[in-house]
This record gives C-alpha cells, structure tokens and sequence, in this order.
C-alpha cells in the first residue's frame, strides 16, 4: 500500500487502540493510590493527590496473602509442573514410538480439545467430593468431603492437558530418528532415550508451553472458586480478591481491592513482559492447531 | 546438553550396527516392548483421561437424566428428559433470556473483536515498532478475569473513569451495570477489549503471509487502498478470519467468569447467560439434574454454531 507516505491515520488508530487498551490499568494502579474519600466521587480524578501507600497495607492486613500467594504457587507450580512432564512423555510416545493403538490414542488426544471446560465443572467438583478414601470419605466415596479439601483439588482437573500433549508431539516428530536408534543400538532404555536426548531438544516447545500454561493456572478463577467454597483455606489469590470486593462496601474498598490486584497482577505481567516473545509463539502455534 | 551428546551417538552408530544384524530375530521381542513402554509413556495421561474427561462425560449424561441431592451415589432417581423439558418448557427463563443473552453476548463479543483487530491488524502492518504496538493489545490477554472485571466494573461507576469521560464532554452519566439496558452491552465491550489482542496476533501473522508482489501488481494497476483491501487482503485473510471468528464464538458461548465477577447476571437475569444459569443451578441451587441438562443443551449450542460457521466460509470458498 502507501508504505512512502507517513501512515498518519494508521498511527492515529493504532495509538488510541493501545490507549484503551492501557487506560484500565493505569486506571487500577492510579485508583490503589487514592486515600478514603478520593475514589468513586464526582468529579472522577484520573490522578491520585497524593501516592498513599495505606492501601497496599490494608490489602495486606485484610487478605491473608502469605495463604493466598501460597495456594496459587503451589496450584500453579503443581499444574505446569505436572502437565510439562506428562505433555513430553506422552508426545514422545506418539511422535516417536511404534504401537498399536497409537492412532487411536493420538486422536483421543485431539478430541479432548473439543469439549469446552463447562460441561465439567459439575462432574469434577462431584468425583472430588466422593473421591473415594479421602477427607474421610469411605470406599464408595461415602461421608466426607472427599478430596475437596485438599490443595491438590485446586489442580487436579488441569494436570493432563490434551494440547500440551498435542504440541509437544508435532515439535518432536522433527527430531531425526536415526539419532534415537543410534542411542537404542548403544543400549540406551526408551527412559534414557526420552530425559537424555528428547528432552533436551524440546526446551523451546517447553518453555513455550510452561508459559501458557504457568498464566492460565496464575488466572483460573471458576474453579478456584468452587474449591475455596468448600474449603477456605486452599483459596488463591483472584478468589480471595473478589472476596474482598463482595463483603465490604465498595466506596471504601475499591482502592484497597485494586491494591490488591496489582499485586496479584505483577508476577504475571512481568513474566509475560520478559519472556512475551516465547508466549507469543505458544499462542500463534494455537492458533495453528 | 544435547549438541555434546548427539555428535557422539551418531558417531558410535554405524560401529554397532553391525552388532545389531545378528539380532533380527529378536525384533518380534523387541516391538513389543516398545509397545509396553510406549503405555507406560501414555499411562499419566491416559489414567487422566479415564477419571477426568470419559468418567465426567458419562456422569454428567446420567445427572441430565436424573434428580439427585448430590449426597449418596445410591440415590440417583432416574427422570428420562425431563431436566431437558423443564429447561425447554414454556415460561422457564433458559431459553429467553438466558439463551438469547448468550448468543447476544457471543455476536457482539465476536462483532466488536472482529472489527476491532482487522482494524488494528491491517494497521499495525503499516507501522514501526510492531512488536510494541502487539504487546500492549496482548496485555489484557495475561490478566486474571477478577482485575479486568473490578477494574472495568470501577470504571463503569458513577465516579468512574467512563462516566467521567463522559462528562467531560458534557454528556449525562450513564449506570452502566445497574440499568438492564445497558448492562448486556456493557459487558460485551468488556469481553471484547479482553480477547481482541489474541485475534490481532492470528490476523497480523495472516497479514504477513501475504505476498508483496501482490500488493505490488495492484499498485502497478493503479489500484486505490479500497480496492486493494477488499480485492486483496480481504480474501486472502479468510483462513485467518474463520479461526478468529470460531475461536471468539466458542469462547463467547461458553465464558461466565467476566460475568460472574461484573454483575453476577444482574440486573434481574439482564446478563444472565448459560454457562451461568447452569453454574448457579449447581451450586446455589443444588440441582446438578438441570444443571448437567442445562450444559448438554449449550454444548450442543456450541457445536451448532461452530458447525454453522465452517458451513458457511467452505460455502463462500474457504476450506477450513
């Protein structure tokens, strides 16, 4: 197109885009700062009078974040950690191995993509509840509040994910086999195989895939909220937040809320803004799938 | 790790092979432990399948069939369809307005989405720094569903920053979330701001697969920018455009998280949508019968419109 003329009306465009785009968030930063009576009054103020930092101290005071950060570490730390280990096992199997039933089983995986995540809230929170032999529940899963009240419900139904699986097997069928049989031929076992020589050769799909990962499980809220219902002790973070916001009047609470967003954002935000590019590709090798 | 260590295997190679020959036989034997070890490999995943996605599938086929208080296993009273015709029955809110609110929600998620990013995509094309311009779209992409709902739910207030625009250019205020004509719509801006950066991302890397010489041979014909948007980019988009239009449909379909944390569904069942409806049949109400009826009914929904939709770009000429 016209690429010799300066693109006025594309820059005008693109930047009040990103105006809007980022308008919100300074929003919340600039509102965490705002003293009691200074937010939600007319005339709105963009800019806080003053940089108070008392509300960062009562959303400490009032959340208990050293639980909340907790809950959504270890939730977060169990889910990317588990679905990076059983995405490469399993794709190594389908990428690299010969059996009967891989077809099969490779499609499986695919189809478990096509079932959206709400026909399961319901089935998943009830097999947690009778999870049988747990949180005093009997055999037949009888009695007790089963594994609800357990952290490791927080991660439970997002340990496999079908497109990790998925994109881990396309990004190993590159690897040459001749490599893998030399290794077979010098006696190395399939386990050897796999951690010494696959392994290796996977770690950008890796990152790739821990990132997506490591910022839905940092996000997840439906679920999150189902759980610390049961039990309040496993709440994470986003829960504990919209808590805050539900019991107390929001003229007063807003600035402390958005306090505590920052910093329940930060860690995300900062992690997407150093490693965007390797987030990026996961989302454009999405969007190829 | 890996460059030290394959060099040398593949070195030692042909070495042993001649070791390998005499072991034809023993190839029966060996295929089938590699089918042993490829299940083992399988194993995590495929026992996560078994309890996690076929388990749930069936329990929730039997729930949508049955009455149950959701205590003793022993107690599941079978009912046939009826969760299914109460759902569908006259008078019962499901299916006005709670799914005409979904399908509302969804086109004008998708609509807004879809305008917005062909806008910015075909833009930023034209621009420096687009790697800049993509991660600030992308921001609110990484952010936690409760921050951009409680930010824009701020926004919205009476002292909020909309309502202050607003005045500012000597407008009235508006009570976004409260009044329930405006609250649906208000929400779909909302869904739109959250997701048009991921459709950015799919249609600026359509845009550069694109051909230069194309656009080229265009300018060589005189071709003015309108023409060359519809003749050209347009068309040649399409593949990128039926992903984002599918991918944004089924997320609008389906997403209640932004909706839970803005207005709870509120004013009365203004943006009340399915996912919603059967969330709240389940875990308010206790009625996991209607609720796993209430999903079935949606993920049909789903599968219809996404159907729907590939129907008609293969129709118009793009195999999907």
């Amino acid at each position: 197109m016209n690429r010799r003329r300066f693109p006025w009306l594309s820059y005008l465009l693109v930047v009040t885009g990103a105006v809007v785009t980022v308008v919100p968030f300074l929003d919340m930063v600039m509102t965490s700062f705002k003293g009691p009576g200074e937010a939600g009054t007319l005339p709105y103020r963009f800019l806080p009078r003053a940089l108070d930092l008392s509300n960062y101290r009562a959303a400490v005071d009032q959340l208990d974040l050293p639980l909340l950060f907790r809950n959504s570490v270890v939730a977060t730390a169990l889910i990317t950690g588990s679905v990076l280990l059983t995405s490469s096992l399993a794709g190594y199997a389908l990428a690299k191995l010969r059996f009967p039933g891989r077809d099969f089983v490779f499609r499986l995986v695919l189809s478990t993509m096509m079932f959206p995540p709400f026909l399961f809230f319901v089935p998943h929170f009830l097999i947690l509840v009778h999870w049988p032999l747990a949180g005093g529940n009997d055999l037949l899963g009888r009695g007790g509040a089963g594994l609800t009240v357990s952290i490791v419900a927080l991660a439970m139904p997002f340990l496999v994910n079908g497109f990790g699986i998925f994109l881990t097997r396309q990004f190993m069928i590159a690897i040459p086999d001749e490599v893998l049989e030399a290794a077979r031929i010098d006696g190395a076992g399939e386990f050897a195989v796999w951690w010494r020589i696959v392994v290796p050769q996977t770690k950008p799909v890796v990152v790739t895939l821990a990132l997506l990962t490591f910022v839905d499980a940092w996000n997840e809220y439906i679920w999150a909220l189902l759980v610390s219902t049961a039990d309040p002790d496993v709440m994470t973070l986003p829960v504990g937040i919209q808590l805050l916001q539900d019991h107390v009047d929001p003229a007063r609470t807003m600035p402390v809320v958005m306090a505590g967003l920052v910093l329940s954002v930060l860690p995300v935000l900062t992690l997407f803004l150093l490693l965007q590019k390797h987030y990026i590709r996961g989302v454009m090798l999405s969007g190829l799938k | 790790m890996v460059n030290t260590l394959a060099p040398e295997t593949t070195r030692r190679a042909p070495h042993s092979r001649r070791a390998a020959v005499g072991a034809v036989d023993g190839r029966g034997r060996a295929r089938r432990r590699q089918t042993v070890v490829a299940y083992l490999f399988l194993a995590p995943a495929l026992l996560f399948f078994a309890v996690f996605l076929i388990l749930p599938l069936g329990f929730a086929l039997l729930l949508s069939l049955s009455r149950w208080t959701g205590f003793d296993l022993g107690d599941i009273d079978p009912v046939g369809l009826d969760n299914f015709t109460g759902l569908l029955a006259d008078g019962s809110t499901f299916l006005t307005p709670v799914l005409t609110n979904t399908l509302l929600f969804a086109l004008g998620t998708v609509a807004l989405a879809l305008a917005g990013s062909v806008l910015v995509a075909t833009c930023i094309d034209k621009l420096r720094f687009q790697g800049l311009w993509r991660t600030l779209y992308f921001l609110p992409i990484v952010t936690t569903v409760v921050a951009v709902g409680n930010v824009w739910k701020y926004m919205y207030e009476p002292g909020g920053l909309v309502n202050g625009v607003l005045n500012a250019l000597g407008l009235g205020s508006v009570a976004f979330l409260q009044d329930p004509d405006t609250a649906l719509p208000a929400v779909v801006v909302v869904q739109a701001w959250a997701s048009v950066g991921s459709a950015i991302l799919v249609l600026t890397a359509g845009l550069k697969s694109i051909p230069g010489s194309y656009y080229e041979a265009a300018a060589l014909d005189g071709a003015g920018p309108g023409t060359v948007f519809r003749r050209i980019t347009l068309p040649l988009l399409r593949p990128s455009l039926l992903f984002v239009c599918v991918t944004q449909f089924l997320t609008g379909l389906q997403s209640f998280a932004l909706i839970i944390v803005m207005t709870k569904g509120g004013p009365g069942d203004a943006t009340n949508v399915a996912a919603l409806e059967m969330y709240r049949q389940a875990f308010s109400h206790g009625d996991w019968g209607t609720a796993s009826a209430a999903a079935f009914v949606l993920f049909a929904v789903v599968l219809a419109v996404t159907l729907a939709q590939l129907w008609f770009f293969r129709r118009t000429g793009e195999d999907a």
